[in-house]
């Protein structure tokens, strides 16, 4: 359990990759959006990001969607499990006992959440609990419900209480699901209020990572990144990097 | 009653979250057997009460504390009843019903659906592998909607919850039922409901229950080829539906989903009928029993009248006519005169008045069967012994008991008191598990223990009740632990000389954290470096050590000791010394194994209206609470939270007031955690204090 695994778990990690690639990680106020059709893994990496948070000693709000709250601790328990099977950790168990203590499950079903609600439990969890979270997690929000005006109204609450904010989309119906500068289509109206936007496609057996959007940049560019397939882990992409 | 064929018996709890109505639906159910002639209610206006809930205190409180059994009749069935109690702090008689018992009905409310308890329960049934009917009550309450519960059911619990009825209304309106079986609707009249009139379904649900019907039929059909051939050729009878339905339940592969209201009377008789139809009667169960004869081996029991006898005595209960023990015959019968052993003590003893119970009242019978569950008369006894005919030598699995969180000290009023008190305390002990008792010997105070604060609260009452025995109490003390921190060694000589014979030994060695609690030995001693007859008195003097940690007084857990060296002298070394040197050892090397205090966490859950959710997120933070998460659905939130037990004394008047006594909670003890350090501190100079206060001057 001591720090140094920790920190050489968090140095390790394949998300140093991301941030390097979005000018050192997403920022406090600012709003990211994994876009993918469905089943694709975006919950894997929304977990995988806020267990990275967690090990470097970050409070993270995991909202959800009409998913189930066991579901996610499981998704949680699994990808945490394989972060730290590399290193062989005899104390992980412990170590992921105190991890989960800063995360906060919140779970809305979609038809009567609405945003303001959603908002108004947020800072009832981080103000009346006194829960210092600095990244909230957002799993399965629909876009296509939630226009542009919703998301920014997320956008300033997270500048308001100096969060950040990882979304996924699942994009849905007949391609092309993307215009010519690779946005998804679903998210054009929202491109203004997103500060970084991903998308993830199948390639072959392998998921790749395409940074659409980087703070005030929109030019498409492949990230040296890949899904691995059974760990479902953001992995460095060996052929890339080569 | 020795005639009723065994397949036409069945023994069902009713399980559910508190206020889903369990209680007025038991009552209905008596009433419709002609158990009872009228109706109470609950919290009734005319001050009798249900009829089950037979100790004054739980007609006070309006909830069920101690499950009464009753046996009903049911056309020409017979059903043994046994109320179970909702709150957590007593899930202990839960536990124990579900072990006697074949089949459950679990009711859950048609606005708050799958509660924490509901969960809680449906773990138990699961647990014990009981088959269950679910019948959502209060169709006619603001919000009632069976398909959500249905639905949830089948998401949250992870059951093929499948509706054998539709609602006819709802809320105000709620009017009947549709028998999706019989395709007919179904109205209660009469003053109580107990008239049943079966009609064409209303045009306007037509089409709604055929489509319900195809359903049905499409989930009952995976349980018979018969059924889905004739469903195919549209030639379906109810009968085969019903057999499909009770495969599938009884496999718990399926559950059938009823509704109504029991409140106004509404769908109690099909659930009767459901209860026969669709429930095991006690030669579908499979049993086993420890045999105490071979090593632990466990049996199947043989379900026949004439073999020999085993039963399990599950409750005790002192009612007005003197010590009743309710037993569950699992093999063989037993009649009046009949010669019992009880297993666990060895003792023989004579069946004599034999009775089937009614709540409060009850019936002489001369005997009964396998399956049945009836009560003896003046058998001393502890609930979960066995009881075997001679030659038989077996136990029937013990249920589960866990290790009480909680104690309080009592002191009676006077000395008139202190019998009535001491025999109040004995019966209760021995009635419940998990209610415990001892005299400390320090303070020579008595002090009890339980689950939590409501469940000592309650027998505390019952003292007065019952015993007009009146009682001062203390404040609620936790039932901390205490644990070491690292690997340490010892080396420690134990060594007196007072004249005539001296004490010598020596004990080398080290004790290290055990991760799954409790303690364990190791003797490494090699060369006969400590004589045999002495390593059993250095675990013994571990033992003793352990049992009062040096940082509050409290048990040490999660201990391994290992002894691997020596030394002994020829005439002073004796068990004393070496126990002695044991203890030593621990005092010496405790201080030096970073020790730490342990406490109970509970796992609570918190349900009650969204709008009060911050105002809960702030009471569990400063309860030194992690949340775990939040769940909101429309109006309705949940919150699961991991909270030390030391801060939750008190916590149903702050939730009641904070949210004007919308919001319920409950909670079970989850585990053992590190108690933070200021706080350990602060427990470790109490305990000095209290120390100092009574050493001898």
């Amino acid at each position: 359990m001591s720090p140094s695994v920790k920190e050489e778990l968090v140095k390790r990690s394949p998300l140093r990759i991301l941030e390097k690639s979005i000018s050192g990680g997403l920022g406090r106020g600012n709003i990211a959006v994994l876009a993918s059709r469905k089943g694709v893994g975006k919950t894997a990496c929304l977990v995988h990001i806020a267990v990275d948070k967690l090990l470097q000693g970050k409070s993270v709000i995991h909202v959800s969607y009409s998913s189930r709250v066991d579901h996610i601790i499981n998704w949680y328990e699994d990808i945490f499990k394989e972060i730290a099977k590399a290193p062989r950790m005899a104390s992980a168990l412990e170590m992921y006992d105190e991890l989960i203590r800063n995360r906060v499950i919140m779970n809305f079903k979609q038809e009567g959440a609405r945003t303001e609600q959603v908002l108004r439990s947020l800072e009832a969890m981080i103000v009346h609990g006194q829960f210092a979270a600095e990244t909230i997690i957002v799993d399965g929000l629909d876009f296509g419900q939630a226009g542009p005006e919703e998301l920014r109204k997320f956008k300033d609450f997270a500048a308001r209480l100096g969060l950040e904010v990882w979304f996924s989309a699942s994009l849905r119906g007949e391609e092309p699901l993307f215009d010519a500068r690779g946005i998804p289509l679903l998210l054009e109206s929202h491109v203004g209020v997103i500060d970084v936007l991903i998308s993830l496609l199948h390639h072959g057996d392998h998921v790749h990572f395409t940074l659409v959007k980087d703070h005030d940049r929109l030019a498409p560019h492949n990230l040296r990144l890949k899904l691995d397939p059974t760990t479902l882990l953001i992995a460095k992409d060996a052929a890339k990097a080569a | 009653m020795m005639s009723t064929e065994l397949a036409k018996m069945r023994n069902i709890g009713i399980s559910a979250h508190i206020d889903s109505g369990k209680t007025t639906l038991t009552e209905r159910i008596l009433f419709y057997c002609k158990k009872i002639h009228k109706i109470h209610e609950v919290k009734g206006k005319d001050g009798v009460g249900a009829t089950m809930d037979s100790m004054d205190l739980e007609r006070e409180r309006g909830i069920t504390i101690a499950s009464a059994t009753t046996n009903v009749l049911w056309g020409d069935h017979s059903i043994n009843i046994i109320d179970t109690p909702g709150h957590v702090d007593f899930t202990i008689e839960v536990e124990r019903s579900l072990r006697v018992l074949d089949s459950a009905v679990l009711v859950l409310c048609s606005v708050g659906g799958v509660q924490s308890q509901t969960i809680t329960v449906d773990r138990q049934l699961r647990r014990y592998n009981v088959p269950f009917i679910a019948f959502i009550n209060k169709l006619d309450r603001t919000g009632a909607n069976l398909f959500k519960v249905r639905d949830q059911i089948a998401e949250k619990l992870g059951h093929n919850a499948v509706l054998l009825q539709i609602p006819i209304g709802l809320e105000e309106d709620f009017r009947g039922i549709v028998d999706l079986v019989s395709m007919k609707a179904l109205y209660f009249d009469g003053p109580d409901g107990e008239i049943v009139r079966a009609e064409a379904i209303p045009a306007e649900l037509e089409a709604e229950a055929r489509a319900a019907r195809e359903s049905l039929v499409d989930a009952a059909s995976m349980f018979s080829d018969e059924l889905m051939e004739a469903a195919l050729e549209g030639r379906a009878t109810e009968a085969m539906i019903h057999a499909a339905v009770r495969r599938g339940a009884i496999a718990r592969r399926l559950v059938p989903v009823l509704a109504g209201s029991a409140f106004r009377n509404k769908g109690i008789q099909p659930l009767l009928d459901a209860v026969v139809r669709y429930l095991p009667d006690p030669s579908e169960v499979e049993n086993r029993a420890v045999d105490l004869n071979g090593d632990g081996v466990e049996r199947v029991l043989v379900f026949d009248p004439s073999a020999k006898t085993v039963a399990l005595a599950f409750k005790l209960e002192e009612g007005s006519y003197g010590q009743l023990t309710y037993i569950r015959i699992y093999q063989g019968s037993l009649r009046r005169g009949d010669e019992l052993v009880n297993t666990r003590s060895g003792q023989k003893v004579k069946v004599g008045r034999l009775v089937r119970m009614h709540a409060d009242t009850m019936e002489d019978i001369p005997g009964a069967v396998c399956g049945d569950i009836v009560a003896l008369f003046g058998i001393d006894c502890a609930s979960g012994d066995t009881f075997c005919s001679p030659g038989l030598n077996l136990a029937m699995t013990a249920i589960y008991v866990p290790d009480p969180v909680i104690s309080l000290a009592i002191t009676p009023v006077d000395n008139a008191t202190a019998d009535r008190v001491a025999k109040a305390l004995n019966r209760f002990s021995k009635e419940d598990p998990t209610f415990r008792t001892y005299v400390d010997p320090e303070s020579n105070q008595t002090i009890i223990q339980g689950m939590g604060e409501l469940h000592l609260d309650i027998y505390i009452e019952r003292m007065k009740r019952e015993y007009r025995a009146e009682v001062e109490t203390g404040m609620p003390q936790v039932a901390y632990r205490e644990a070491i921190g690292q690997r340490v060694a010892f080396d420690y000589t134990h060594k007196k000389q007072t004249g005539g014979a001296g004490q010598f030994a020596r004990v080398i060695g080290h004790f290290e954290p055990l991760a799954k609690g409790g303690y364990e030995f190791a003797n490494e001693v090699r060369g006969g470096r400590i004589p045999r007859e002495f390593i059993s008195s250095c675990d013994k003097g571990f033992r003793a050590a352990l049992r009062k940690g040096l940082l509050i007084g409290f048990p040490v857990t999660g201990v391994r000791a290992v002894l691997t060296d020596g030394q002994f002298h020829p005439v002073d070394s004796s068990d004393i010394a070496f126990q002695a040197a044991a203890q030593g050892a621990f005092r010496q090397a405790y201080a030096k194994s970073r020790p730490q205090i342990l406490e109970p966490l509970m796992k609570v859950s918190i349900e009650g209206p969204s709008e009060f959710a911050g105002n809960v997120f702030a009471t569990i933070s400063q309860r030194r609470g992690v949340i775990v998460s939040s769940v909101e659905d429309g109006m309705f939130a949940r919150v699961d939270a991991e909270v030390p037990l030391s801060e939750m004394f008190g916590y149903s008047s702050v939730l009641r007031s904070l949210t004007q006594g919308k919001a319920e909670f409950t909670m079970e003890f989850l585990k053992y955690g590190r108690v933070p350090g200021q706080i350990g501190e602060l427990l470790i100079e109490q305990y000095a204090e209290k120390q100092r206060a009574s050493a001898p001057k």
